[in-house]
């Protein structure tokens, strides 16, 4: 009875340590449209979903738009607001993607990889393609991914005169960080 | 040489009298948009601990309210300060920090707690079963297709004393 027992949590742990899907609800991704006359338009939100597939390298990512935090309450108002992410009506900003070349990550033994994640983000309701070199950092059978990369602002759609006149970056930086369990 | 007065007069040239008004109404506008611009760009959130929460909460029936009726739980929650009494399900890694999580175990959905900059510390000692009141800016639930449940986010939080 105790061997069976014991086989059972064997199996249990390796089925978690080597599960295919890994998740998050503790990613984060900084966004970054400051400029050289106003660094207030910066904010990072913690609390992105991710999915990690390490056998067919695919990658998702949800976050909730209005959990991005800004320092200042006008900035974070005008990010929210109709002519900027129009979070009421688009409440979240998805990726759906993979990695391009997945040989080059071998999630079955620790080691850091580089490699190419290609997918779609869609903010506003507007789907553009995103092409980003990805850190993942394998330990333990948790991967940890990283990504910086940076967006146009004119693709979702979103223009106006603080992003005309400099106070507002036409492409801001986007980072990722998310540790996969 | 003398010059009586009346010819001096007649040698100074004087400004109109509408063009100082103008200069100095140019000014005042100046300066106001001046400090109007300075106010905004020098504000910053307040100390989610000095803030007084709208609501009071119990985590199961809060994150249940969402699963009911998301659009009106939304209605209700979002964009204001909410404390959370409940026991801590989970203490997940968040870069350099780390978030509360509050599970309904039947359902899979939770309430996710990002703490302020001055309260990280805070977060920091708690550990999974601890009986916590968390309180921070509701961004509102949203449903993830990634894990099929209902998801809903703090940010600004800490914790009630």
């Amino acid at each position: 009875m105790k061997k069976t027992i014991l086989i059972l949590a064997l199996v249990t742990a390796t089925g978690s340590l080597f599960a295919q899907k890994k998740t998050t609800t503790s990613a984060t991704v900084a966004f970054d449209a400051s400029t050289a006359i106003d660094n207030l338009p910066k904010a990072e939100n913690k609390t992105v979903i991710g999915v990690i597939d390490t056998k067919t390298g695919a990658v998702q990512f949800e976050a909730n738009v209005k959990n991005f935090a800004f320092s200042n309450p006008t900035i974070q108002e005008h990010f929210n607001g109709e002519r900027w992410f129009n979070s009421n009506t688009f409440p979240t900003f998805t990726f759906k993607g993979a990695i391009a070349n997945p040989s080059a990550v071998n999630f079955a033994k620790d080691g850091s990889y580089t490699a190419n994640v290609e997918g779609t983000l869609t903010i506003k309701g507007k789907d553009q393609p995103v092409k980003t070199p990805a850190t993942f950092v394998v330990k333990g059978g948790n991967v940890t991914a990283s990504a910086n990369f940076t967006i146009n602002l004119a693709d979702y759609g979103i223009s106006g005169a603080p992003i005309d006149g400099g106070k507002v970056a036409k492409e801001p930086k986007i980072t990722v960080n998310a540790e996969f369990k | 040489m003398f010059k009586p007065p009346y010819m001096a007069e007649t040698t100074k040239k004087k400004r109109p009298c509408w063009l100082k008004r103008l200069l100095i109404g140019i000014l005042v506008v100046v300066l106001v948009l001046a400090g109007v611009y300075w106010y905004v760009s020098s504000e910053k959130f307040s100390d989610t601990k000095e803030r007084k929460a709208a609501y009071t909460v119990s985590a199961i029936d809060f994150i249940r309210e969402f699963q009911q009726s998301h659009a009106a739980a939304n209605q209700k929650y979002t964009d204001k300060i909410i404390t959370v009494n409940g026991t801590v399900s989970e203490v997940e890694a968040a870069d350099t920090t780390v978030n509360l999580k509050f599970i309904d175990t039947t359902t899979g959905s939770y309430a996710i707690f990002a703490f302020q900059q001055q309260h990280l510390a805070e977060a920091k000692a708690i550990k999974p079963g601890d009986s916590v009141s968390v309180k921070g800016s509701c961004s509102g639930g949203i449903y993830s297709e990634i894990l099929g449940v209902e998801s809903i986010s703090f940010k600004r939080c800490t914790l009630n004393k």
